[in-house]
């Protein structure tokens, strides 16, 4: 069903992964995976940050929101006056911080898939809009497209916060609502190369719906680009989320996310600085651990990335 | 070759760019050559506005009151002195002479009592001044000469003086501020206080400098620097490095770093700002019944908070008028009442054996740890049944939903009194002001208020101010948490008082 | 090109036009900043005075109209909280605002530009490895913690820089890391992508089996290559030095255009972040525009259409 076309775009390798896929090569891409140092790492690191997402409720030693007056600023258990019942110390309510990391893993993950899901499924549909029709429809998507980008998401997300109370929904929301244009523009200037291609240009002439073209002889196409923009989306996002946290405007309690720990905890760095210390450790493995597999999946789908660098070992 | 060179311009005009920015600067800011007589003050935040009656807040009258004179001040002791007046009579109930001292305004211009008249008359017609609501009281001003003015009052006015002595009493140059405008005003602002201005960089400073021909004590400082430094680590930070004298606002976590720094001191100050919940007494609501209310208060242990978030400052209080301010009842101050046990009791005797649900909305940032009290407030609800749904706003969002009433049953708030005189505070007891927000209503406590209002007799005044307070100590439309406190972080270098309403004249600061 | 340049000039027209509507719809729902302008004492009627006073009380579309009507005279109306016209409030900001952005541009490029040449030219070595995992852990790290990091250890533990404010070319140091760093790193990983890449070009290949030196073939022809992608990356980062100057200017209590807007969104200063946003947009259009007609003038391959 995939035609010679495709091949041509996707290039031998994605076409080896793609075949290998429909008949189940998980070897094959264990082994691409295996061969990059990085991709490894950040494969692993990856799988664990959503493995403890999933499994937050089961791994908490404490209850997350609950203070404990007695306990209040216990360090980390190998420090003086630290113990082994909370771990990682416990910030100025007394409340465990290990098991608010555990738990604020779930919500900035769903803070960054989601916001970026849905910035991808407006992305997309603008995007299409306006590669495939073209015309005045392009033109105003386009100068909208133009206007988001000319106001950094921070600021408008900002001024959005300001109206609506923050809510790990409103995020999801407003983040989502603002960061489509780079998909859009993405995926208007695949549509746009590949429309021009002939065998979209015969199923066009032959009638065939608008729809099916779409689906059938673009999306293909564009998955790969995308997939890598939205690993490293979900990246920027958990670091956006810790921005406006510390602007007042992130999650709120009793909620937990890092970025909100990372604000509360950083009055206390000089006295305490495990309160904070932590979930910005939590925070950057994690973008880490995002980007490094960001950038293994854009070697691996685009065929002359690999080929470039096989040329240059 | 092209390519290079290209980039390399670019890159050079950004080198420069820099260079020239910094050599700009470097002029103005070069404080360090009179490093020895500058004071530099870090505040929290800016002042609002360089308009003394337009600026409505604790960072712009540190600022204004050394600019400009009022009437009458507060002394440290905060008993009300003379300002600029020389002396002064009550006619009758409503009418009041004040003879002027003889002072000058900074461009040598001597105040007169048209320019008493000019300042008050500005502050109590335009209502687009933030103090135009304090000053509706006052009927008319009058010019009898030179240096004597007359002020009547709509009905007698017991607090007519600590009016004159807030912020927004503040008086201006009549001749100068129609010549050049508000605008040019702003630009250029001239009062008749111990330093005038030099200076504002907004969010950054204001620098004054010393007054020569200041009526009262020569100024001692040869220059003073207020800065806004909102992010409470770096404020610390400049306290800590000597790049501040005094710094306000210490939050709790700062205390222990700022004490064991050796040359910086950490002073505890009080405040007139009562941290409380407003309670929903409205039809409908489960707080409408007393018992409820009752066992709300009893299941939070202020004390706890106090010691344990606050680190043992703020005082424990059962009424909004705290020590220091007239009319303040001292059985309801330093006390509380805190019984888990009780609280299940009322809970179970009010038809709610089981327990209840309310929601409970604070701020979160606008004063400090608000959040966190709050969150332990929470908890200590939940011990006694009361099952408490935390709803935490930030600053601006949290006072849209005080301001349009839409809070359920508990709002979480600070309230300070600008007047130090309890008739300020406890008109939220009225029924046309709690109307949508408590909804209390009680006769006895309207009546009261009202006598009070216009009772020239101080003794009787104060005792009808303590009986409100006893009854709604009982009748709970709120409840009372803590007096807030505020620490300063001061330099070894520097004497410094902290005063309840939170003023800072430069002039008492000494250098040791 | 004069053609392409009056098309890209003429998009902004729409493009402001929507940011208009965009920041005015959102500003006004924002809500009531009178809320925000008394204390918590005042009285509803105190309120209502006010908000009549200052025009608020309008209906959306008069509000609207009269700020387009003022908009078309170059006026954004007048600021809540200083009294006076918003957008010379904005404009004043600029030069703090430029200073640290022209000094964190310095930091990012005096980073980047070494550790990517050389994190190159050692591909898959331990230090490439450590390079690239450094820039990736620079963007990994939220900018207000850097800044608040910064502060601890240069200037409060060792004291070798002040902590804030804006002054001498030392008081610049620390926010310029903390907003350079973040565009070093993405600075670093373009200049690698970009150094192997040409490295590994047939000419270079074939220069290097003739014997040409390494050093002079990385100098002369690689590395004057890969800077092109730089300078547009100064243009793409625009708004992320924007992003980061909100931060880093409250961090370091900087008086740029980012504190103010903070500042004057929290205090719902409506003419203010109209000013603002209307200016920080406008500055990222035309900087785009002009990063966008350098690299056409760099690389004439590209064409106008």
């Amino acid at each position: 069903m995939q035609g010679n076309a495709e091949a041509k775009t996707v290039g031998t390798i994605g076409q080896a992964v793609r075949k290998d896929k429909a008949t189940g090569g998980f070897k094959r891409w264990c082994h691409l995976l295996w061969q990059s140092k990085t991709g490894t790492v950040g494969f692993i690191i990856v799988l664990s940050v959503v493995l403890v997402a999933i499994f937050a409720d089961l791994l908490v030693p404490h209850d997350p929101v609950e203070n404990n007056l007695s306990d209040m600023l216990a360090p980390p258990f190998w420090m003086d006056g630290g113990s082994a019942a909370y771990l990682l110390g416990t910030d100025n309510l007394g409340r465990d911080i290990l098991s608010r990391i555990i738990v604020g893993t779930r919500v900035s993950l769903l803070v960054g898939i989601f916001s970026v899901v849905l910035a991808g499924i407006i992305g997309l549909l603008v995007g299409l809009a306006a590669g495939y029709y073209g015309k005045w429809v392009d033109t105003i998507l386009m100068r909208i497209v133009d206007s988001f980008l000319a106001i950094p998401s921070i600021l408008f997300i900002l001024v959005v916060l300001a109206v609506f109370e923050p809510s790990i929904m409103t995020l999801i929301v407003v983040i989502g609502l603002t960061n489509w244009v780079s998909y859009a523009r993405v995926v208007r200037s695949e549509v746009l190369s590949v429309k021009e291609r002939d065998f979209v240009r015969a199923s066009y002439s032959i009638g065939t719906k608008d729809t099916t073209i779409i689906r059938k002889h673009i999306v293909p196409n564009i998955i790969s680009s995308f997939i890598v923009i939205s690993a490293l989306s979900v990246a920027t996002t958990i670091i956006l989320e810790a921005s406006l946290s510390f602007l007042g405007l992130g999650i709120q309690p009793p909620d937990v996310s890092w970025g909100a720990m990372l604000t509360d905890g950083r009055n206390y760095l000089a006295t305490n600085w495990w309160i904070a210390t932590f979930p910005g450790i939590a925070i950057t493995i994690t973008v880490l651990g995002i980007i490094f597999l960001g950038d293994w999946l854009r070697d691996v789908l685009d065929p002359r990335n690999y080929f470039s660098k096989k040329g240059g070992a | 070759m092209k390519k290079v060179n290209l980039f390399s311009i670019g890159l050079l005009i950004l080198v420069l760019l820099v260079f020239a920015g910094c050599s700009n600067e470097g002029e103005t800011a070069g404080g360090s050559e009179e490093e020895s007589n500058t004071l530099v003050l870090a505040q929290a935040a800016d002042i609002p506005s360089i308009d003394p009656q337009n600026s409505l807040s604790t960072t712009g009258d540190r600022v204004h009151r050394n600019m400009f004179s009022r009437l009458f001040m507060w002394d440290n002791e905060l008993a009300l002195q003379e300002d600029l007046v020389d002396t002064y009579e009550q006619i009758d109930d409503e009418t009041w002479e004040f003879t002027l001292k003889k002072a000058t305004f900074h461009d040598g211009e001597t105040v007169t009592a048209e320019d008493v008249k000019f300042s008050l008359e500005r502050v109590m017609t335009d209502e687009t001044l933030k103090e135009y609501p304090y000053f509706k009281q006052l009927k008319e001003v009058n010019v009898k000469d030179e240096q004597t003015v007359q002020i009547i009052t709509e009905g007698p006015m017991p607090t007519l003086l600590n009016l004159l002595a807030k912020s927004g009493s503040d008086i201006l140059p009549k001749a100068y501020f129609e010549e050049v405008g508000i605008e040019g005003f702003q630009e250029k602002p001239i009062g008749s206080g111990p330093y005038q201005f030099a200076e504002w960089i907004r969010d950054d400073r204001v620098t004054l400098v010393p007054f020569e021909d200041y009526y009262g004590d020569k100024p001692k400082w040869e220059k003073v620097e207020v800065r806004a430094i909102p992010e409470s680590s770096t404020r610390v930070g400049e306290l800590l490095t000597g790049g501040v004298d005094i710094a306000t606002d210490i939050p709790p976590n700062e205390w222990e770093r700022v004490e064991s720094e050796s040359g910086v001191d950490l002073i505890n100050g009080e405040t007139t700002r009562v941290s409380l919940l407003m309670v929903r007494t409205t039809e409908g609501y489960v707080t409408s019944d007393p018992k409820v209310r009752e066992a709300i208060d009893l299941a939070i242990d202020q004390q706890a908070i106090v010691d344990s978030v606050l680190q043992g400052t703020g005082v424990p209080v059962r009424t909004r008028v705290p020590e220091g301010v007239f009319g303040t009842n001292p059985d309801l101050t330093n006390t509380r009442v805190y019984d888990v046990e009780r609280a299940k009791e009322l809970l179970a005797e009010a038809g709610h054996p089981d327990g209840i649900d309310i929601t409970f909305t604070s701020s979160r940032g606008r004063y400090p740890l608000d959040s966190e009290v709050a969150q332990l407030i929470v908890s200590m609800l939940s011990e006694a049944g009361i099952n408490a749904e935390l709803k935490l706003l930030e600053s601006s969002a949290f006072l849209d939903e005080y301001n349009s009433k839409s809070n359920e049953e508990l709002i979480m708030i600070g309230l300070a009194d600008g007047l130090l005189d309890a008739s300020y505070s406890l008109v939220h007891y009225t029924e046309e002001r709690a109307a949508g927000q408590t909804d209390y209503k009680n006769g006895e406590v309207e009546g009261l208020f009202n006598a009070a209002g216009q009772n020239l007799d101080e003794e009787e005044r104060t005792e009808q101010y303590q009986l409100i307070q006893e009854i709604v100590a009982e009748e709970r439309p709120h409840i009372f948490l803590y007096q807030n406190a505020v620490n300063y972080g001061v330099s070894e270098n520097i004497t410094f008082t902290p005063r309840l309403d939170e003023a800072i004249r430069f002039d008492d600061l000494t250098k040791k | 090109m004069k053609k392409y340049l009056v098309k890209r000039l003429l998009q902004i027209i729409p493009v402001l036009f929507i940011i208009s509507f965009v920041v005015f719809v959102l500003v006004y729902m924002a809500g009531d900043p009178v809320a925000l302008m008394l204390p918590e004492d005042a009285s509803e009627s105190d309120r209502e005075a006010m908000r009549a006073a200052l025009g608020l009380t309008d209906p959306f579309y008069i509000q609207y109209f009269r700020f387009v009507g003022d908009l078309v005279q170059g006026n954004f109306g007048t600021s809540f909280r200083y009294n006076q016209a918003a957008l010379p409030l904005v404009l004043e900001r600029l030069p703090a605002t430029f200073e640290l952005a022209a000094a964190s541009m310095v930091v990012a490029t005096l980073m980047a530009v070494p550790l990517g040449i050389y994190s190159a030219r050692k591909q898959n070595s331990l230090v490439d490895l450590f390079i690239t995992g450094g820039s990736v852990l620079g963007k990994a790290m939220p900018n207000f913690w850097l800044g608040i990091l910064l502060i601890l250890l240069f200037a409060v533990n060792i004291q070798v820089f002040p902590v804030s404010g804006r002054g001498t070319i030392v008081h610049m140091i620390l926010p310029a890391i903390t907003l350079g760093t973040g565009i070093a790193a993405e600075m670093t990983r373009l200049i690698r992508s970009n150094m192997l890449e040409i490295l590994n070009q047939d000419y270079i290949r074939t220069a290097r089996s003739k014997g040409v030196s390494s050093n002079i073939l990385v100098y002369k022809h690689a590395f004057r290559n890969s800077l092109i992608p730089v300078v547009t990356i100064m243009g793409l980062q625009v708004s992320h030095l924007v992003s980061g100057a909100l931060i880093t200017e409250s961090v370091f209590s900087w008086p740029g255009i980012g504190l103010l807007l903070v500042q004057a969104v929290n205090g719902r200063d409506m003419a203010v972040v109209q000013a603002a946003v209307f200016v920080i947009a406008l500055l990222v259009i035309v900087v785009n525009l002009i990063t966008d007609l350098i690299y056409r003038l760099l690389d004439p391959r590209i064409n106008y259409s």
